[in-house]
């Protein structure tokens, strides 16, 4: 019987495990790193900081004085070309988000509910009617509606905006294979470098105001606008497209009679995930001049945290609102499903002037009731905030249970003994060897390019004069990208085998995922009153989602024959787990880990906005004291060391085997 | 099967015009997809078998050296398993894919010369197309779709929706004109496809698998429409298909495929009657050779004194013959153009059955 040989033989090539003596595993020669760094720290505790010549100690000051030379410039009665370009953009900007919050005002609280409530109906239905009435309603509620029409009007600009650079870009790549290749780095880069490092120069140039927050805005949600469009345009049917090329469409009656109207519903989404990425940043675009809910939430993170916790949930309820109205409307009107016969057009343009008339109606009521303050004297902000600062105080009471046995114990533990000894180690270890391990792993696991370009940001990082902050910073990461990952995996492996777990998680990490970053860490500024923990835990909630759904793909991806082939040898199901199904998911780990780590760092650095020491702190301090020095110091450092531990945790992906396919 | 279309067949024979140039001419067409495909032509790669060119280079060879005339009236059947190359073939006529090299005249237009606004002509008044998998499009109405090939050449919406209308009259979807093409069966879904082609009056029609993702029975039907079409109008066309019986049906020659290549390339009784090697004889072996092979195949010179028995047409296939033959003792005259050409017996046609075993 030749059965099993059979089923062997057919697992594809690239599954197939390289097999090396354990000695020479990559689990074990960086353990042997890590031996060799601990030699170093015990051997020299304290004795070799980052070394003084090699710290451009005069860089700050500098980047001062640039600062200093470049607000000059562009205040001059005429500036040069370059400048008036920069100032005009920002002040288009600035007027841009000032004329659609005055827009919004103008029409009132009534007006602005009537109008976008009807708007959702006619084109969503009535569910998203409702949630956008729903919506707005609690804004007026919680006393913040005009924080949230700064906010709105924020998104909106920064939205329409983030869609007239990224859709026709999208359509584009979704046309030609070669310019979506060229396209695809920057857009990576652009999701991945976190925020913080972009702030101070997007400041420095064009200064706080509106215009920075919708710029600062728009890095983070242009490139899901491309991305989905382009998928939009490739999804188009094959055959479609053909069959229209060989009637003889030109290329522009291809595009806009065949591949838009195709598309329609996937550039929809794309409008959908623009805003979720847009809103997700309203938090850090309110440091830098975008008001609105951000303030509330930056300035009571360390004094009033109900209100807080309130603008946060308000910006939560705004996302999920603007979420279901617009994949509502994207579904609901995509015309290769929703077919309308000629009554049916009629009816529907009856009721768009229905929906126009009413607007009209509810405006004029507005202004002659002169609504605009309706909300401020009917809201139950006092007591929203009253009952959550109860719920606080009683989580912040050192004599409750929790307190005692749950939240001071973890952080307590978390910080005592996890991340200040590893901080403490890689600040102390001779700065020699600690650069040393790090591109030492980096060259185990990821091979000889990523171990320089390694070398040389951490060299960039001392340079600049941040190597304490960045060790603080990068303790932080590597115990929360541990957490993430453990947690991540564990679910995920759950995941890949319980179809009811999968079912639990989903909905799950889509919430955690779509939550603005920030808002995470605002419960647990409270939970856990020692500075470094509530970060923590934010980024592990922000990255284990992520974790989860590789590994759950990539232990489900495994190839069935694989997994055939061990059962008919015997194995039992916690065998083929262990020996088969997570040694061959391994690489969806690696990326699981490299993807998890550039995550926690964006969230790492977001909290320090909450006090937690390392480079977000100067990123704040420099946007919050106009100390631009150290805001840019801290940013290159963070950038830095983003690479950095991008490039550690790669793994060899460029050596990867992959599938070889001529179509 | 052949019995019912034998008459037709007969007819439609005679509505192909072999004295003026052909209207499509292929020569030495090649398609070889992959990095550098220009490269590995006209060296000796270029004739390895296909998976060892692929190991090499890298490179499929999807069609090689094909040439063919496809002649005014004429249906022109492309036969082949499935990764042979067909659909590749037929979508280089019209270039949707470029072709590698060769050289393709179509009604008298050098299409691999054209330029893209050639080409787009040729596309919208020459040829046009169907595809195996209808390729209509799920946001417009059966007849917006129907007229789309004439939006897009500017005709008015007036004049194209008249036109499409009757064009979906032809094809029995006349009832279905407000409809979306989900809301179609697939059969009629290919109607749609087909009306589509044709609305626009072209020259010659491609179809490339047209009713492989059909159910049998529609599929018979479907094969009954375009052979109405086809008589009523006189199209010529190019047909692809994987299925022997629709091409021996359809075809008035057959151009049989093989990992790119063309390996026969005869009428269907020259496949049937005498297959150039075991790929063709292995398609052809379920056919009863009697329902596809005529008079002319089994018949022998007369001698003196026997041409003054019953007639037939020399286009008769043995199977409908057979009664006459068997009825009479004398043979049986095969007649073309009015003269005796040859003389067919009892045991000419006993050995072209018995044939059918072996
Ligand atoms: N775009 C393409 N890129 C690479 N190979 C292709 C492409 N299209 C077709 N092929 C290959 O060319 C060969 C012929 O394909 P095709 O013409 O579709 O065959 P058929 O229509 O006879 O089934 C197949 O081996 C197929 O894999
Ligand atoms: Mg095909």
């Amino acid at each position: 019987m030749s059965t099993v040989d059979e089923v062997v033989g057919a697992v594809p090539a690239p599954v197939v495990l390289e097999h090396r003596p354990w000695w020479r595993s990559r689990a074990v020669l960086s353990a042997l790193v890590v031996v060799g760094m601990l030699a170093g720290y015990y051997a020299a505790k304290g004795k070799y900081g980052w070394p003084a010549v090699l710290e451009w100690s005069s860089l700050k000051t500098h980047l001062d004085s640039f600062q200093i030379w470049l607000s000059d410039q562009s205040n001059e009665t005429s500036p040069n070309l370059f400048f008036r370009i920069v100032n005009g953009i920002s002040g288009g900007l600035d007027t841009l988000v000032r004329w659609l919050y005055d827009a919004l005002t103008k029409l009132t609280w009534v007006g602005t509910t009537v109008v976008a409530t009807l708007f959702a109906w006619r084109f969503g239905g009535l569910r998203a009617a409702a949630f956008m009435a729903g919506g707005l309603a609690s804004f007026a509620a919680f006393g913040l509606w005009d924080e949230s029409m700064q906010t709105l009007s924020l998104v909106l600009a920064a939205v329409a905006l983030s869609l007239a650079v990224g859709l026709p870009l999208g359509i584009a790549a979704g046309r030609s294979e070669r310019f979506d290749r060229a396209l695809t780095p920057v857009l990576d880069a652009m999701q991945i470098i976190p925020a913080f490092a972009y702030l101070m120069p997007v400041v420095i140039l064009f200064s706080v105001g509106p215009g920075a927050a919708v710029i600062t805005t728009m890095i983070y949600s242009v490139p899901p606008a491309v991305r989905i469009a382009s998928l939009g345009i490739r999804g188009v049917p094959s055959n479609t497209v053909e069959a229209a090329k060989a009637l003889g469409s030109t290329g522009s009656q291809l595009l806009w009679k065949v591949q838009l109207p195709l598309a329609r519903r996937m550039l929809l989404l794309a409008v959908n995930q623009t805003i979720l990425f847009a809103l997700s940043m309203v938090v850090i675009a309110g440091l830098i001049g975008g008001s609105g809910l951000g303030d509330p939430v930056t300035n009571g993170l360390n004094t009033n945290p109900a209100v807080a916790i309130l603008a946060g949930a308000a910006i939560v309820i705004m996302a999920i609102m603007l979420d279901r109205v617009t994949e509502a409307i994207a579904e609901r009107t995509d015309p290769t499903r929703r077919h309308l016969d000629e009554a049916g057009r009629r009816r529907a343009r009856m009721t768009t002037i229905g929906v126009l008339v009413a607007s009209a109606v509810a405006i004029g009521v507005g202004f002659a009731a002169n609504a605009g303050d309706i909300y401020t004297r009917y809201t139950i902000a006092d007591w929203l905030i009253a009952r959550i600062q109860s719920v606080l105080d009683f989580i912040a009471d050192p004599t409750t249970f929790s307190f005692q046995h749950i939240t001071n114990p973890l952080g307590n533990f978390l910080t005592q003994h996890i991340l200040l000894p590893l901080d403490t180690f890689l600040v102390a270890t001779p700065w020699f060897v600690t650069v040393a391990g790090f591109v030492a792993i980096a060259f185990i696991l990821s091979g000889l390019r990523p171990a320089l370009v390694t070398a040389a940001m951490l060299g960039l990082i001392g340079l600049v004069g941040e190597w304490q902050s960045a060790m603080d910073t990068a303790s932080q990461v590597l115990v929360a990208t541990a957490i993430s990952v453990a947690l991540g995996v564990l679910l995920g492996v759950w995941a890949a085998e319980s179809e009811k777990v999968s079912r639990i998680l989903r909905p799950i990490n889509d919430i955690l995922q779509t939550l603005p970053q920030l808002v995470y860490v605002i419960p647990f500024v409270y939970l856990f009153p020692i500075s470094y923990v509530p970060g923590m835990i934010a980024s592990v909630l922000y990255a284990f989602p992520v974790v989860v759904r590789l590994v759950e793909r990539g232990v489900r991806d495994v190839a069935p024959q694989a997994v055939e082939a061990a059962g008919a040898f015997g194995a039992t199901r916690r065998q083929v787990l262990l020996k088969v199904k997570i040694p061959l998911a391994r690489d969806a780990i690696m990326l699981g880990v490299n993807q998890g780590i550039i995550m926690v760092l964006a969230v790492v650095v977001i909290a320090g906005l909450a006090s937690t020491p390392g480079l977000g702190y100067e990123v704040v301090q420099g946007l919050q004291r106009n100390e631009f020095g150290l805001g840019v110091v801290a940013s290159i450092a963070i950038l830095a060391l983003g690479i950095a531990l991008d490039r550690v945790t790669r793994g060899n992906q460029g050596n990867r085997r992959t599938r070889e396919d001529v179509s | 099967m052949t019995t019912t279309t034998a008459p037709a067949a007969l007819d439609r024979a005679e509505r192909i015009d072999r004295t003026g140039p052909p209207l499509i001419h292929a020569e030495g067409v090649w398609k070889i997809f992959g990095p550098h495909a220009d490269r590995v032509l006209g060296t000796p790669d270029a004739d390895l078998p296909r998976a060892e060119l692929r190991a090499k280079t890298g490179c499929v060879a999807a069609v090689r050296d094909v040439s063919f005339d496809v002649w005014p009236g004429e249906v022109f059947v492309v036969m082949g398993l499935s990764g042979s190359g067909k659909s590749t073939l037929v979508r280089t006529l019209i270039r949707l894919i470029e072709p590698t090299a060769g050289h393709i005249t179509i009604a008298g237009q050098d299409v691999t010369a054209a330029s893209s606004a050639d080409l787009r002509q040729l596309r919208r008044h020459t040829v046009s197309m169907v595809f195996q998998h209808f390729g209509l499009l799920a946001h417009r109405r059966v007849i917006d779709n129907v007229a789309f090939g004439l939006e897009v050449q500017g005709v008015s919406k007036a004049e194209r929706l008249a036109r499409a209308t009757e064009v979906l009259k032809l094809v029995g979807l006349e009832d279905s004109a407000n409809q979306f093409p989900d809301q179609l069966s697939g059969g009629m879904q290919q109607r749609v496809g087909v009306a589509r082609a044709f609305v626009v009056d072209p020259k010659v029609m491609l179809y490339d698998e047209p009713f492989s993702a059909l159910d049998p029975l529609i599929r018979r039907d479907m094969q009954d429409e375009v052979c109405r079409l086809q008589e009523e109008t006189g199209k010529t066309m190019v047909f692809i298909t994987h299925d022997l019986p629709e091409a021996l049906r359809l075809g008035d020659r057959i151009a049989i495929m093989r990992d790119g290549a063309i390996v026969q390339l005869g009428t269907p009784e020259d496949l049937v009657g005498s297959p150039a090697d075991e790929y063709v004889a292995n398609f052809v072996r379920d056919i009863p050779r009697s329902h596809v092979l005529t008079l002319r195949w089994i018949m022998r010179p007369p001698a003196p004194g026997e041409e003054d028995g019953p007639t037939l047409d020399v286009r008769t296939t043995v199977k409908n013959a057979i009664s006459v033959i068997a009825a009479n003792e004398r043979p049986v005259s095969a007649i073309e153009n009015g003269r005796v050409v040859g003389v067919v017996d009892r045991d000419a046609v006993l050995q072209a059955i018995a044939g059918e075993d072996g």
